[in-house]
């Protein structure tokens, strides 16, 4: 315990803390500048001076510790003095163009000025010029109104880890650089703009368009990105969302954002957005109303019911809808419609990963704090980057690793190239066998658990089958680091789920995290994934992961909701697919999705939907997959709705409505309106009537409302029950890959950092900084193909090809070239074809031979 | 004075390991390693040494509480920044010496636990660089240093980090900043180097010519040593001397020696007799004084009472030909240049008071101005992160308080009546 | 990238110090050895074999006054002006090399010849005016001792 006075007011502190802190915990201010909660301090500005009883000098109050028996003062004669004379050597540089800088109304310098500043300079040479740039797309940089705190640097170098920009030169002409001195070319994260105190980096989106004193409102909501639901603030005006800011110290993540969430919020003010319901006339897709609209909808999926059984309708849930959206999405399916054929592209990551390690390991195992990363001793990344997939997850192991942990890489990861202490490159798509070798070589070391029979006897099994000396290099490393860490995390990709033999990789992994009693992280790249699945939009789940096939629970919704549900478990998403091309499919309702475009071999998908007798299309854009629709219905997109939505940690946070929508209509109501026209009731004013009602019939969410949820601390296993693993006995595991991979190159998918989805393509700022797709080298490849940087290549597989620019990528380490699956007309999947996993039922998308021809 | 430090200077292969060993170098470093580690603490203890970098801390005491710190390894760094204008008293022992402070590096190392060494030699002597070079390359070769020095199972390896053009890496904390590969900016103390300094290590930073003492302190004792010179601060002490004076150079004299012995009797006097009319005493950081002020002793303790410091013992002489606003102008164009940017009052105080000196110097000034400059360097004054932006302001207090009808002169006439004289 | 030769020197270097950053300022001057400055390319260079990040190699290299931000002549002078060469006639010589040679502080020659620094004190005080030319101090200059000096450099 330490007490001291300030401005002879008595403050006790449990944890020493600097003088400055303490001030603020007792309510009393300091001014400052060069001092950020986010950073550590700096004591550059030297305007937390203060008076300390003893102490000759006067001391900064960021930099100095509280003791025992201190006596501060914070303000005086002297103090102000000194403040003052520090403001006027701040301003003799500054242009002083308050009326014309943006940061106006919100600056820190100008604030205080205003409280502490000499109301006339005494300078009377001239200023220092430096222009301002506009060559980056994102931040203009004006360097004349730097006051050289170096916030922005501290926040890029020992935040973001991005290390991107740089504080050129010394002294008086020191000022802020990226690398090229032009463009930024870094991760664009923007939380350089968050710390800057003054209008010296702004973001190009919102520069002269409004003052921060003219917003109508600012709404605290969350991200529509990812799996990760960063927390942040939308600032509206004439209702229309003008900036997007984060709060310091709000929500998972605590002050920072990534580009798609910072910058990423333009798609929602598209000129592509569908206004009104589109129906299907002689061939084309021509305007319609909504009662038209949802009457065909109604009578058609009526008719095909009666006809065909419910059993030849499925339906595509979306990841991106909120969990009311879902839950309303299922309840149709399963009641109005009688099928249990929902599924949703989650299948081909998240959705197979996370059921099927839930099934081995019981329910929960995921849902992980996502801050714990930065306490492990040891994390372990495979399967993806977590800095491009959930960047702020991503930023908690790059912590991780300043702290001292080791980062242990099995595969690529590029945003963990400078962090990383052990990496291991499988042999191509052999990742599972790596994986495999590596539980077997710690089952070794630590024996069996005991635990869950089943799985010790899977892991027992694999024992026998690697000798335990590894051709691997780096793999005996990899697995001593995790045989000495006290306290070890996994973070999980979905890049080996996407394989036919997945279920492997995913057995391996369950395996570690239970023999090392690890924390497990999934990687999410949409927002509702694990939403999507709690909602029961899986062919084998009713709402809160509860089996179908287990009696009670079924009979319990049936009496919740009035009326029988199918007995059999539904088609997963690639079975309903095929199902449709083989005509055990008539009917497809797609909510929120693009399958066309985001599963793998478009060709047969596109073939697939054209011999359904019926599709209907929910959306908020006329995509790829709306071209093939008989119904299109224009739905509501982030910030125009509000919903709960489920992060990767299974946290449940509250999506605000921040504007109001031209045209139209919250997916779960118009999903009801045709529930009420087939015949089976449905009725809810609003969304948070469907959480009531979730809350009521699924034993997950028991007594949950939004007035909890909007607290920000719904955290598993709220205040429901969560079920153990049911697994009773393995399922059969397929044999090492045998695919004998000798090819030249592999086409992968890549997961950017700056697109996620095909929303990120509507937002402007977002294409301005990625506007193409690029085709990935390795600079080995780059040399075997002569090929530079830029270069336009001709990418073929057996099922299509594509022309795009080629970039070198340091970071790839074995034969696999990479595209992503983000531009119209260019993506990756529309190359690819899949093998289902027979476990997890996720499409295997290794092993695509790939021929790049220079153009 | 018998000297030392200076020793042998004048042969043209001093730098030379086997010359060195003929005129009894490296036999102090054995018989250390006879005695043990805790008889070279003793006697630096008993010796009274002060640091010669410019701050005159104890040696003994910074090495004490590196020692307290159970953290390995150590770290010895040589400052061999010299970066302080008029200071050119370690270059004769980098260039001529280098064994001398190879063997006072060894010796501390030993005594301190620390077995790696640095020294971080200033980008402006590349003649250095490559003397240094060798002779730590011999020293190896003789196993001075490596792994088992004289087959005493002693460990310590040096290497010499050459810095960029940066006069703040002279400062302890910005050369710990600059040898791990940044930018060379201080560091918030604390925690103090000592505990927590190169690569988060303990690490002692002691000057060329502190370092250089050793040896002397083992020859002759602790207690004999703490008889040279002033009682406060013993020893002998190099200073460099230049300017109007007839022989300038670097002398090694006793601490304590006063300041007018220095010019008049060791330099020779004003050159061509001329009148004097100011000495910088340390280093143009330290205060200005007028010719009626330097009949005083030079050392740590006294040169404050005299109303300046003893810095880096490097006396500069300016005859009546010199213009102080000039001389003031062209030091804050020095520290403006010099100012490492991170904080406010240096970077942008040390900016403004250029600007004000040199439109007084050029016959722009304008009334109130002195009172400006003496209020821009009252603001910075003790306000800045580190003593370089305190220096700036000293310096412009120092010349107004001293020469303040000069600058009026300056006001008055619009013109500098020295300006031909550069 | 750098050859074969000069990673080598690199690493030998990186091996001197615990952390590979350290390598940092030593890098920078064999990279400015290599390509006569250092250039965009020089640093990015510097940046991957140290894997150190070139936004964080260029504003190290930056604040240091010694390393040659842009191209420079085939000699460089680095001349010291501070108070104990000034007072002894460094200004008026930074002129006469200005008219003699066709260089101004900061610039270089138009024959490339020389490219002209003013250093802050180079510690040669006692032996002022001084001066730097590549390496190679010159001490107790004049108009007269520089023209000796400056016409065997060619
Ligand atoms: C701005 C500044 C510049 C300094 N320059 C030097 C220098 O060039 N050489 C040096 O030995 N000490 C210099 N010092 C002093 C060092 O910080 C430090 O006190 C010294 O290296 C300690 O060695 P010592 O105890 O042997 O004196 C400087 C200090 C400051 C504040
Ligand atoms: S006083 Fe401030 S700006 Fe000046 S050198 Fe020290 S830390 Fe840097
Ligand atoms: S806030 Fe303390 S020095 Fe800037």
């Amino acid at each position: 315990m330490i007490t001291l006075t300030i401005n002879e007011k008595e403050v006790t502190l449990d944890k020493p803390v600097s003088v400055l802190e303490a001030a603020r915990q007792a309510g009393i201010k300091i001014p400052t500048l060069c001092y950020h909660e986010a950073l550590k301090p700096f004591g550059g500005c030297r305007l937390c001076v203060v008076e300390v009883e003893r102490m000759p000098k006067l001391q900064t109050a960021c930099t100095l510790m509280s003791a025992d028996g201190m006596i501060v003062k914070t303000e005086s004669e002297v103090i102000s003095r000194v403040r003052r004379g520090i403001l006027e050597f701040l301003l003799i540089n500054h242009p002083l163009d308050c009326p014309y800088c943006d940061k106006a109304g919100e600056c820190e310098l100008q604030d205080l000025v205003n409280k502490y500043g000499p109301t006339v300079g005494r300078y009377k040479e001239e200023k220092r010029k430096v222009p301002e740039s506009h060559k980056d797309h994102i931040f203009a940089r004006n360097m004349e109104r730097c006051v050289v705190c170096t916030r922005c640097v501290r926040m890029c170098n020992d935040v973001q880890g991005a290390s991107a920009i740089s504080m050129m030169g010394r002294g008086n002409h020191t000022r802020m650089e990226p690398f090229s001195a032009d463009s930024f070319n870094c991760e664009y994260c923007g939380n350089c703009l968050t710390v800057c105190p003054v209008g010296a980096i702004l973001s190009r989106l919102y520069i002269h368009s409004f003052r921060p004193w003219q917003v109508d409102s600012e709404v605290k909501t969350i991200c529509s990105y990812c799996g990760v639901g960063c927390s942040l603030v939308a600032q509206v005006r004439d209702d229309s969302i003008k900036r997007v800011i984060p709060e310091m110290g709000l929500g998972v993540n605590k002050g920072l954002l990534c580009s798609r969430g910072r910058f990423g919020y333009e798609f929602i003010n598209s000129r592509e957005r569908l206004k009104t319901p589109l129906i299907r006339k002689k061939g084309r897709l021509e305007e319609s109303t909504w009662s038209e609209a949802l009457n065909l909808v109604a009578e058609k999926l009526s008719e095909i019911k009666k006809t065909e059984g419910g059993s030849a309708i499925a339906g595509i849930a979306s990841p991106r809808c909120s969990n009311e959206d879902n839950y309303i999405f299922q309840k149709f399916m399963r009641m109005a419609c009688g099928s249990n054929n929902i599924d949703s592209v989650s299948r081909t990551g998240f959705a197979a990963a996370q059921k099927y390690f839930e099934e081995l390991m019981g329910q929960g195992i995921t849902a992980n704090i996502i801050e714990g990363l930065k306490n492990s001793e040891v994390i372990f990344v495979v399967g993806g980057d977590p800095t491009s997939v959930n960047p702020i997850l991503g930023l908690s192991i790059r912590e991780a690793s300043r702290r001292g942990a080791k980062i242990v890489v099995l595969g690529n990861a590029k945003g963990l190239e400078r962090f990383k202490n052990v990496q291991v490159i499988p042999p191509v798509f052999k990742e599972a066998d790596a994986l495999e070798e590596l539980l077997a070589g710690v089952s070794g070391a630590r024996g069996v658990r005991g635990e869950k029979p089943d799985i010790d006897r899977g892991i027992s099994a694999l024992s026998g089958k690697y000798s335990g000396k590894s051709d691997i290099g780096g793999l005996e490393e990899l697995k001593n680091a995790l045989l000495d860490s006290p306290s070890t995390a996994i973070v999980f990709g979905m890049d080996l789920v996407q394989r036919a033999d997945g279920h492997r990789a995913i057995f391996a992994v369950a395996g570690l995290t239970y023999l090392l009693e690890a924390r497990l992280y999934l990687l999410s790249e949409k927002p509702n994934e694990q939403g999507l699945i709690d909602a029961g939009c899986v062919p084998d789940m009713l709402p809160g992961a509860r089996p179908l096939n287990i009696h009670d629970f079924k009979t319990k919704f049936e009496t919740a909701w009035g009326g029988a549900i199918p007995d059999k478990n539904g088609m997963t998403l690639l079975e309903i697919i095929e199902g449709a091309k083989n005509r055990d499919i008539k009917a497809l309702y797609i909510m929120g999705e693009n399958p066309v475009f985001n599963l793998p071999d478009g060709p047969f998908v596109k073939e697939a939907l054209g011999s359904l007798d019926f599709l209907v299309v929910q959306d908020i854009f006329t995509t790829e997959t709306a071209e093939f629709a008989d119904v299109v219905l224009p739905a509501l997109g982030w910030s125009e709705k509000a919903g709960t939505y489920t992060n990767l940690e299974r946290r449940i946070q509250l999506q605000k409505k921040a504007v109001n929508a031209l045209s139209g209509m919250e997916d779960w109501k118009i999903i009801t309106e045709v529930s009420c026209k087939m015949g089976y009731k449905m009725a809810y004013s609003e969304a948070e009537d469907i959480m009531d009602e979730i809350a009521e019939v699924s034993p997950l969410y028991r007594d949950l409302s939004y007035r909890e949820i909007g607290k920000g601390n719904c955290l598993w296993p709220y205040h429901g029950e969560p079920l153990r693993g049911e697994i009773h006995e393995l399922p059969a595991m397929a044999e090492s890959s045998s695919g004998n991979y000798g090819a030249d190159f592999y086409l992968a998918l890549e997961k950017p950092l700056f697109h996620s989805g095909t929303l990120s393509r509507r937002s402007p700022a977002l294409m301005k900084i990625c506007p193409e797709p690029t085709l990935k080298i390795s600079s080995a490849a780059a040399e075997k193909l002569r090929l530079q940087e830029g270069d336009r290549v001709q990418v073929s597989t057996s099922v299509g090809s594509v022309e795009v620019a080629v970039s070198i990528d340091e970071s790839i380490k074995d034969n696999k070239v990479l595209l992503s699956n983000n531009f119209e007309g260019k993506g990756v999947f529309s190359l690819l074809t899949y093998k289902l996993d027979p476990v997890t039922k996720a499409p295997g998308i290794e092993g695509c031979e790939v021929r790049i021809e220079k153009l | 004075m018998e000297k030392f430090l200076l020793k042998n200077i004048e042969n043209p292969d001093s730098a030379d390991i086997n010359e060195y060993v003929k005129a009894g170098g490296y036999k102090n470093l054995s018989k250390v390693l006879e005695s043990g580690p805790k008889e070279v603490v003793e006697e630096v203890k008993k010796s009274g040494l002060r640091g010669r970098g410019g701050a005159g801390f104890p040696t003994a005491m910074k090495w004490s509480f590196a020692m307290a710190d159970p953290k390995f390894p150590k770290y010895l760094m040589c400052n061999a920044d010299e970066g302080e204008p008029g200071t050119f008293k370690d270059r004769p022992i980098l260039e001529k010496n280098p064994h001398l402070l190879i063997e006072g590096m060894v010796i501390s190392g030993y005594a301190l636990g620390s077995e790696y060494g640095y020294i971080y030699l200033r980008g402006e002597y590349p003649e250095a660089n490559d003397i240094l070079n060798a002779a730590i390359r011999q020293a190896y070769e003789k196993n001075y240093l490596g792994d088992n020095i004289n087959g005493k199972g002693v460990r310590f390896h040096l290497s010499v980090h050459q810095g960029a053009g940066a006069y703040i890496c002279g400062e302890e904390t910005a050369l710990i900043e600059s040898i791990e590969g940044k930018k060379g900016q201080p560091r918030n103390k604390p925690p103090f180097p000592v505990n927590v300094g190169a690569w988060s290590m303990p690490t002692i930073v002691n000057n060329v010519e502190t370092l250089s003492n050793l040896p002397y302190i083992i020859e002759i004792g602790g207690e004999a040593y703490s008889r040279i010179g002033s009682s406060e601060c013993p020893g002998p002490k190099l200073f460099s001397v230049s300017g109007h004076v007839e022989r300038p150079g670097v002398y090694e004299l006793p601490m304590g020696i006063s300041l007018k012995d220095i010019i008049y009797n060791h330099a020779g006097g004003i050159k061509d007799n001329a009148k004097l009319k100011a000495v910088i005493p340390g280093g143009i950081s330290t205060p200005v004084l007028p010719p009626d002020s330097i009949d005083c002793a030079m050392d740590f303790v006294s040169m404050p009472k005299a109303g300046s410091m003893l810095g880096s013992g490097a006396v500069i002489v300016m005859d009546d030909s010199v213009c102080m606003v000039r001389v003031a102008y062209r030091a804050l164009k020095f520290f403006e240049h010099e100012s490492c940017g991170k904080c406010v009052p240096c970077r942008e105080g040390t900016d403004w008071l250029r600007k004000v000196l040199e439109r007084i110097e050029y016959g722009k000034g304008t009334e109130g101005d002195i009172e400006l400059l003496s209020d821009i360097a009252e603001i910075m004054s003790g306000k800045t992160f580190c003593p370089l932006g305190d220096g700036a302001a000293g310096v412009v207090t120092a010349m107004i308080k001293h020469f303040r009808d000069e600058f009026e002169e300056h006001i008055k006439n619009r013109k500098c009546s020295l300006a031909d004289s550069y | 990238m750098f050859n074969e030769t000069v990673l080598k020197e690199i690493e030998e270097i990186k091996a001197k110090y615990p952390e590979r950053r350290s390598a940092l300022l030593p890098s920078l001057y064999i990279a400015q050895r290599e390509f006569g400055w250092l250039s965009h390319e020089a640093m990015e260079c510097v940046s991957k074999a140290l894997n150190v990040p070139e936004a964080m190699v260029r504003g190290t290299a930056s604040f240091y006054s010694m390393y040659k931000h842009k191209p420079v002549g085939r000699h460089v002078i680095q001349l010291c002006t501070n108070i104990s060469c000034m007072i002894l006639g460094a200004e008026k010589l930074v002129d006469f090399i200005g008219t003699r040679y066709e260089v101004q502080p900061g610039g270089t020659s138009p024959d490339n010849r020389f490219s002209l620094v003013i250093m802050e004190c180079i510690g040669a005080c006692g032996t002022a005016p001084a001066m730097l030319v590549n390496t190679d101090f010159h001490e107790n200059l004049s108009e007269k001792r520089i023209e000796e000096i400056l016409d065997k450099y060619k």
